[in-house]
C-alpha cells in the first residue's frame, strides 16, 4: 500500500474512534451508558442496526461468495422485513412498555428469575465467543493482506473499539456507527463503481449482465422448494425468518440498539428502515461480487486468490507443477474470454441460437478452469499444510490491492476495518448491560447506588472487551472451537426464540414449564445436530442448520404445552425490578 | 405507552403495508432479472 492509502486507513479510524470519544465525553447516569438517554433518533438506530448486523466477513465473504455462486445468497434476507413487522408489533411495544434495559429483563417480569438468568447465560456464552471471532475472522484475512502479525491485528481492532466504548457507552458506539456506515457504504458503492468501470472498454454493463447470467451468476430467485437447500425463497422466508427474529428480538446486541431510542415510534421506525434497506444492500454487495466476476472473465485472474500462500506454494518444490497447472489455467482463460466476446456480439445483435452455443462452451471452460483450481489446490495442501484452501474471503480485497487507484484502497480497508469496530462495539456494549442488569445488579450486588453500577458497566465492558482480543488471540489454535462458536448461534436463537414467543403468544404456560421445556428443547436441538454431522439422522430428520432456528422454537412451544399441565402453579410474577 | 405521531401513514399498518410491499417488489425485479439473464 502506498503512503496516501496507508493515511487514508489510518486517518479515518483515528477520526471516527476521537470524534467518537470526545462527542460523547462527560459525565453519565446508568441509563444512559446503556441506553444512551433514550435520545436516538429513527434514523441514527436504523443506521445502528445495520452497522451491527454488518461485520467485516459481511463486506470481505459476500463479495467473495457472489464471485463464486452468483446473487442466490440475498434469498436468506427475504425473511428480514416480515421480522421487522413482526418485531414492531409485539416485542418492541413490550420492551417499552415495561422501560426493561435488557431483553432477559422481560424474562423475569412474564415467568421468573431462573428462565431469565438462563436466557441471559445462553447470550452471554454464545455472544461472548463470538465477539472474539468477530475480531479474529477479519483479522486473520487483513493481517495476510497487509502483512501484519496477527495478534498485533487483533490488538489493534479490540484496542480501537475498547477506546471508545469503555469510555462512551451505547451513546459512542450508536454515534461511530453513523461515520463507520457511512464509509462502509460508500467505501463499497465507490468500489462497484470502480468496478464497472474497469471493464473492457468494449463491454459495456448490459454487456456485463448478459456476460453474468449466461455464466450463472445471475440466479437471484429460486422458488424450487428443497429442505437440504441453504438458500432459496422458502427456506429465506421461513427458516431466516425464525433467524432474525431471534437476532433482532432477543439478541441484546441488537435489542439494545433500538431501546436506546427517543419514543416507540422512533425505534420502530428505525427497525422499518432496516427492512426496507437491508436486501437492498446486500443485493448491492453481492452485485459488486458479481461485477468482479465478470472483470476477471477478461482480465486473467490469480490462480489462488490468497497472493502469500501462491508465493509460499511457488517457492516450494510443487512450483514446478504449480506453473504448469498455471499455464494451462491461463490457456483456457484466454479461450473462454474468445467465447465470450462471441456471446456478447451475438447477444447484441439477438442471435439466440449463437448466444447459446457460446454459452454452452463457455460454462465448459468455466468448469474445466475450476477442475484447474481444485488441481491447484491440492498442490497447495501439499506445499503448506497449513494453509487454509478456501480462498473466497480474498477475492474481493485481492481484485481492490491489484486494480483499484491509489486512496480506494485505504478506503476500502478503512471499510473492511469499520465494518469489524462497529459490530464488536455493538457486542461489547450488550454483553456489559446483561453482565451487569441481568446477573450482577439482580443476583449479586443488589443495594449499591447508581454510580457503582455505572463503573461496574464500565469495567465489565474492558473486561469483555479483553477477553474478545484474548479469544481472538488463540482463536487459531482451537480451529473446531471455531466452527462450534459458529454453529452456537443456530443452536441456541431457536431456543431463545422460543422463550420469547411463548412469553408473548402463550399466556397459560408459566415458568417451570418454559424452563423445562427450553432445557429440553436445546437437549433435542443439539442431539438433531450431532445425528446431522454424523449421518445417522433419519430423512426427516435431516435439514441445513438454518433450520434449527425453527426446530428449537416450535419445541419449546410444544414442551411448554404438554408440561404445564404437570407442573406445580407457579409464583406470581413479581411487578418491578429492583 | 406513548402517543407519538406516525409519520406518513394514518397507523403503523401503512408501514408494515410498504415494508412488505417493497419486498414483493424487489422478490419480482429479482425474478425478472433471473429470467432474463439466464
Amino acid at each position: 500500500m502506498s503512503v496516501i492509502d496507508w493515511v487514508v486507513l489510518i486517518g479515518t479510524l483515528v477520526f471516527i474512534v476521537v470524534y467518537g470519544a470526545w462527542k460523547t465525553r462527560g459525565a453519565q447516569d446508568l441509563e444512559g451508558y446503556l441506553k444512551g438517554g433514550n435520545t436516538a433518533q429513527w434514523w441514527g438506530i436504523g443506521i445502528s442496526i445495520m452497522a451491527t448486523q454488518a461485520s467485516a466477513i459481511t463486506f470481505l465473504s459476500t463479495p467473495g461468495q457472489a464471485y463464486a455462486d452468483g446473487m442466490g445468497f440475498v434469498q436468506f434476507y427475504f425473511g428480514l422485513p416480515i421480522a421487522m413487522v413482526i418485531l414492531s408489533v409485539t416485542f418492541v411495544p413490550m420492551y417499552y412498555r415495561l422501560k426493561v434495559f435488557t431483553a432477559y429483563e422481560f424474562l423475569e417480569q412474564r415467568f421468573d428469575l431462573k428462565t431469565r438468568s438462563l436466557a441471559a447465560l445462553l447470550f452471554l456464552v454464545q455472544r461472548g465467543l463470538a465477539a472474539g471471532i468477530t475480531i479474529y475472522a477479519p483479522a486473520i484475512i487483513l493481517s495476510t493482506l497487509l502483512g501484519w502479525n496477527l495478534t498485533a491485528t487483533n490488538v489493534f481492532i479490540g484496542v480501537l473499539v475498547i477506546l471508545y466504548t469503555v469510555t462512551g457507552g451505547t451513546k459512542a458506539v450508536t454515534q461511530t456507527q453513523k461515520q463507520q456506515m457511512a464509509v462502509m457504504m460508500g467505501g463499497m458503492v465507490l468500489a462497484g463503481v470502480m468496478v464497472i468501470r474497469m471493464l473492457p472498454p468494449d463491454i459495456g454493463f448490459g454487456d456485463a449482465l448478459q456476460v453474468a447470467g449466461k455464466l450463472g451468476h445471475l440466479n437471484v430467485v429460486d422458488f424450487d422448494f428443497r429442505l437440504g437447500e441453504r438458500y432459496n425463497f422458502w427456506s429465506g422466508i421461513t427458516a431466516a425468518l425464525f433467524l432474525f427474529l431471534s437476532y433482532f428480538g432477543t439478541d441484546q446486541s441488537q435489542v439494545q440498539r433500538y431501546l436506546g431510542g427517543r419514543s416507540l415510534a422512533e425505534s420502530r421506525l428505525g427497525l422499518i428502515m432496516n427492512g426496507l434497506l437491508k436486501v437492498p444492500m446486500q443485493f448491492l454487495i453481492l452485485f459488486i461480487g458479481v461485477m468482479v466476476f465478470v472483470f476477471y472473465q477478461f482480465d486473467r485472474p490469480p490462480v489462488f486468490f490468497n497472493q502469500v500462500v501462491e508465493a509460499q506454494v511457488k517457492a516450494s518444490p510443487q512450483g514446478g507443477a504449480y506453473a504448469d497447472v498455471e499455464a494451462a489455467y491461463y490457456k483456457l482463460h484466454d479461450q473462454k474470454r474468445a467465447e465470450l466476446y462471441g456471446l456478447v456480439t451475438a447477444a447484441r445483435t439477438g442471435e439466440d441460437a449463437q448466444v447459446r452455443m457460446h454459452q454452452a462452451e463457455a460454462t465448459r471452460l468455466l468448469q474445466a478452469a475450476e477442475g484447474l483450481r481444485t488441481e491447484a489446490k491440492a498442490l497447495i495442501r501439499s506445499a503448506v499444510p497449513t494453509a487454509e484452501t478456501n480462498d473466497k474471503d480474498y477475492v474481493f480485497m485481492g481484485f481492490v490491492m491489484g486494480n483499484l487507484p491509489i486512496g480506494m484502497i485505504g478506503l476500502l480497508f478503512a471499510v473492511m476495518f469499520c465494518a469489524a469496530m462497529s459490530s464488536t462495539a455493538s457486542e461489547l456494549n450488550a454483553l456489559a448491560s446483561t453482565t451487569t442488569i441481568d446477573l450482577y445488579k439482580r443476583s449479586v450486588r443488589k443495594h449499591a447506588d447508581e454510580r457503582h453500577y455505572l463503573r461496574s458497566s464500565k469495567l465489565f465492558t474492558l473486561a469483555w472487551g479483553l477477553l474478545a482480543i484474548l479469544f481472538a488471540t488463540y482463536a487459531s489454535l482451537f480451529e473446531n472451537l471455531i466452527q462450534a462458536v459458529n454453529l452456537l448461534g443456530s443452536l441456541f436463537y431457536g431456543t431463545i426464540l422460543g422463550i420469547f414467543l411463548v412469553a408473548f403468544y402463550c399466556k397459560s404456560i408459566q415458568g417451570h414449564a418454559v424452563f423445562l421445556a427450553a432445557l429440553l428443547a436445546e437437549a433435542l436441538v443439539v442431539w438433531i445436530h450431532f445425528a446431522n454431522a454424523a449421518g445417522t439422522a433419519p430423512g426427516w430428520l435431516t435439514m441445513g442448520y438454518l433450520w434449527y432456528n425453527a426446530v428449537g422454537c416450535g419445541l419449546v412451544i410444544a414442551l411448554g404445552y404438554l408440561l404445564q399441565p404437570w407442573m406445580p402453579k407457579a409464583e406470581p410474577p413479581i411487578q418491578r425490578l429492583a | 405507552m406513548n402517543e407519538d405521531p406516525i409519520p406518513l401513514f394514518r397507523s403503523w399498518n401503512g408501514w408494515y403495508a410498504l415494508l412488505i410491499g417493497v419486498l414483493v417488489l424487489l422478490v419480482w425485479c429479482f425474478h425478472l432479472l433471473t429470467e432474463h439473464y439466464a
